[in-house]
């Protein structure tokens, strides 16, 4: 009994570090979505460039990153050379779209972005009001959403897409063999 | 350009000092050359003063605008006013840092040059114990968040300091609460020492009893800057929100109020032993943990702007090595350190301040368990879960209510024990008094949670107690020297410092109680549009939004509203409620509008323009918030007030220089 004192005391010093040590990896602004295995909440929103409405229900079938953004985001301007070349590496890929929500934004702001920047290509859809930012339970920018062939959203990423973003995370979850080969 | 080399130079020569600070005592004790202790000392003297030029170096390259120094250039602008540059030092990371560093490297000096010739055995290990805390900041310091890293093309213009931050009550918060974090490194060290030494004394306690008291003082003053900043600032209505930073200040508090209570009982009865010392480790680790729970991003917070998990890797080592090696050094030898008294009664002082001690550590331990639940849960794979105020609310405050009460009946105990008539015979009017406030308030005051009858039972009881023990001893004073009321009570308050400072900390305890149960039980809250014209009614306060028009700051523009209140009894004031845009930040910062009153706060929020003429409006009606910043100020004046005894205890001096061990001389120092 004399000991047991001390062994307590010893072990809930080590539980705390051990608890501190697991813990130093996580990102307190990384917060899981709850729409994680939902169905992603459908829009018709009009295009970024006057062209016909986009509908992303017209996606289905193929995996779809959605990607929040907007002129006035700074973190997007470091995204934007990713996306640039994750356009032009998938563009072959018949199963897999990127599309563009330019939100909280005026359309010459973004086109602006866009020229300064350079035009992925995908198409963009303009969302002014943030009604489908809100829907999709985005707080801050850049936000990107990975949704699959059934219109599930799979994934989240909150802040920039980084390099090898698409290989490390989108290809597992799209392809789940992949990673058993 | 230059002020910032000297104080990066001064910092590596600090960073140097502090290693021979921690190895000369090691080398003088082992080899038996007091002379290596003095070396050790004078380390400690020049770690001191090169910390002081290093935090002037950066305070200087804050006021001359040196945007080539990163940390000054990501915290401060050309327009950011010269009260919040000259304090812009602890408005980062890595200035926080230093400022930690260089407090300790004061308090070192101040304590080695106070205990050489008094604690001639206990100095050594506290040197080194200190050496080695400083040391592993220097590190972190240098290595890992430079405050002097500089900018290859420095730019025009600064990123301004956190809107958030540019508040007075932000200006206070960090220093107070590192002054206390940094004191209670003081009785640490001497309680290692105590340990190393082997020697089963009670002269730590005695020697670090005032470092003690300030710590505790400044730790409580912080915390209350830091509630009276989130009112301010935050914008919702509240002073606390139990946040895990938060409550990583209040941590240590409780346990530092605990051991505040026990020492006293070794001091007296030479009991507790092992307990205080398990204590003030636990504090000063509580401490530490304080500081790098808000630099670790290990836990989520509305700090969170301070987080940099990259250094995480580094902290959890320091830490890892100070922890197992204080609380080794408890479980490993302590042994020798057991009292041989037993408890004599229940009904005893000691007895009193035993069971406080429990409950305040187990109220401790449930703030812990509710800060790192979130962490555990999130390690064991399950989602984010946050623990907030319902939590705190069922388990934490009942363990107060027994504090509170255990408080009352202290001072109706005497030493060693006493009889349970006399008790009884005590502590029936404090009871009385109590049942008939609670009534009252339960009838007339129209209180009916549980929680605030109860609060107000024991503050009454508190106070009462405390009343009838003061007017008692006032009435013996008056007829054994045949003196008036006030010149007796003077007197009595002069002579014993210590007892009554302790009973005026309790009765601001109580008021800030009482400012609790107002503010928690009684806040009415109203959010709603505004037109101008449109009043509002709040309590006796009609307020009226009479106009809202733009300011400019130095750094910011705002839309300010103005609100009339009035009161039926002809009492007019205008309220301000601002939203402030500073000039590098896009986020609006909310400048809560706050007219505090002896019964009530008047608190408003501007909101969002809902269409032209409209705006959306958060009003608070907070009643008796004055009162829990004014119970913290009785606080501060009545530890400041204990501090002031500490001579009568001057004969206890000395009472290890007689030993086997090393002599140090100190007519060679």
């Amino acid at each position: 009994m004399e000991y047991l004192w001390k062994i307590v005391l010893l072990a809930a010093v080590l539980f705390i570090l051990g608890l501190f040590a697991s813990g130093l990896g996580n990102d307190s602004r990384n917060i899981p979505s709850p729409l994680i295995g939902r169905p992603a909440s459908v829009f018709h929103a009009p295009a970024l460039d006057d062209g016909p409405e986009i509908s992303l229900e017209s996606f289905r079938g193929r995996w779809v990153l959605v990607n929040f953004w907007g002129s006035w985001c700074v973190s997007c301007r470091h995204e934007h050379p990713y996306l640039l070349q994750l356009a032009k590496n998938t563009a072959k890929r018949s199963d897999f779209v990127m599309l563009g929500v330019d939100f909280k934004d005026t359309r010459e702001g973004a086109k602006g972005f866009l020229q300064a920047l350079g035009d992925p290509g995908y198409r963009q859809a303009f969302d002014p009001d943030q009604t489908i930012a809100i829907d999709w339970g985005v707080y801050g920018a850049p936000e990107t959403y990975l949704v699959d062939p059934q219109g599930v959203v799979r994934y989240k990423q909150v802040g920039p897409l980084f390099n090898g973003w698409f290989e490390k995370i989108a290809l597992p979850l799209m392809e789940p063999k992949h990673e058993n080969r | 350009m230059m002020w910032i080399e000297l104080a990066h130079f001064a910092t590596i020569i600090a960073l140097l000092m502090a290693v021979v600070q921690l190895m000369a005592p090691v080398v003088g004790v082992l080899a038996l050359r007091p002379a290596w202790v003095r070396v050790g000392r004078q380390a400690a003297y020049v770690v001191a003063v090169a910390l002081t030029l290093a935090v002037i170096g950066v305070v200087i390259s804050f006021l001359n605008h040196d945007f080539s120094v990163k940390y000054v250039a990501e915290h401060s602008s050309l327009s950011l006013p010269f009260f919040y540059r000259l304090t812009a030092l602890w408005g980062g990371h890595e200035g926080s840092l230093l400022f930690w560093a260089w407090l300790l490297g004061l308090y070192t000096a101040m304590a080695v040059w106070r205990h050489w010739s008094s604690h001639p055995h206990s100095v050594p290990v506290v040197l080194s114990v200190l050496g080695a805390v400083i040391t592993g900041f220097l590190v972190l310091i240098l290595f890992l968040s430079s405050p002097f890293e500089r900018l290859p093309r420095p730019p025009m213009d600064g990123r301004d300091l956190n809107p958030m931050l540019q508040d007075p009550g932000m200006v206070f918060h960090p220093p107070f609460l590192y002054m206390g974090y940094v004191g209670f490194a003081i009785p640490f060290a001497f309680a290692l020492a105590a340990l190393v030494n082997g020697r089963i004394t009670d002269e730590w306690i005695v020697a670090t009893r005032r470092w003690t008291l300030f710590s505790w003082a400044m730790l409580s003053t912080g915390i209350v800057f830091g509630a009276y900043w989130a009112y301010h600032v935050l914008g919702w209505g509240g002073y606390w929100a139990w946040d895990p930073v938060e409550n990583a200040s209040f941590i240590p508090w409780l346990v530092a109020t605990a051991f505040l209570h026990s020492n006293m009982v070794q001091e007296r009865r030479h009991m507790f032993m092992r307990w205080n010392l398990f204590l003030i480790i636990t504090t000063f680790s509580l401490s530490l943990l304080g500081t790098f729970l808000v630099r670790s991003g290990v836990l989520s917070s509305v700090h969170a702007f301070a987080s940099d998990p990259g250094r995480g890797v580094y902290i959890l080592m320091f830490m890892t090595v100070v922890l197992l090696a204080s609380f080794g050094l408890l479980v490993f030898r302590s042994d020798r350190l057991k009292s041989e008294v037993r408890l004599e009664s229940l009904l005893s002082t000691e007895a009193a301040f035993l069971f406080n001690n429990l409950f305040l550590v187990v109220a401790a331990l449930t703030v812990l368990l509710g800060t790192l639940y979130p962490l555990a849960m999130e390690t064991l794979g399950s989602a984010k879960v946050t623990v907030g105020a319902p939590y705190y609310n069922k388990v934490f405050v009942p363990i107060m209510f027994i504090v509170l009460a255990l408080m009352g009946v202290g001072p109706m105990l005497v030493w060693r024990g006493m009889q349970a008539q006399r008790l009884l015979r005590a502590v029936w009017i404090p009871l009385a008094g109590a049942s008939i406030a609670a009534g009252l308030a339960f009838s007339f005051l129209g209180v009916r949670h549980p929680y605030g009858i109860v609060c107000i039972f024991l503050a009454l009881f508190v106070a009462v107690s405390h009343g009838l023990d003061w007017g008692a001893a006032v009435r013996k004073k008056m007829i054994a020297a045949k003196q008036g009321f006030i010149p007796a009570s003077s007197n009595l308050i002069r002579r014993n410092k210590r007892r009554y400072g302790g009973f005026m900390v309790h009765l601001g305890i109580v008021v800030m109680t009482v400012g609790f149960v107002g503010s928690g039980l009684f806040q009415e809250e109203k959010e709603l549009v505004l037109a101008q014209g449109d009043f509002v009614v709040m309590g006796d306060w009609r307020l009226t939004f009479t106009g809202i028009h733009s300011v400019q700051g130095s750094n910011w523009t705002a839309q300010e509203a103005l609100i009339t209140a009035e009161t039926d009894h002809g009492k007019k004031i205008t309220l301000r409620p601002q939203k402030r845009v500073y000039n590098n930040h896009p986020m609006p910062a909310t400048e809560a509008a706050i007219s505090s009153h002896f019964l009530e706060d008047i608190y408003v929020v501007l909101g969002e323009p809902v269409s032209d003429a409209n705006w959306a409006f958060r009003l608070y009606r907070n009643p008796l918030v004055s009162w829990v910043w004014g119970g913290a100020e009785m606080m501060a004046l009545g530890i400041l007030w204990s501090l002031l005894q500490g001579r009568s205890f001057k004969s206890k001096k000395r009472v290890d220089g007689t030993g086997p061990a090393l002599q140090v001389d100190p007519s060679h120092s």
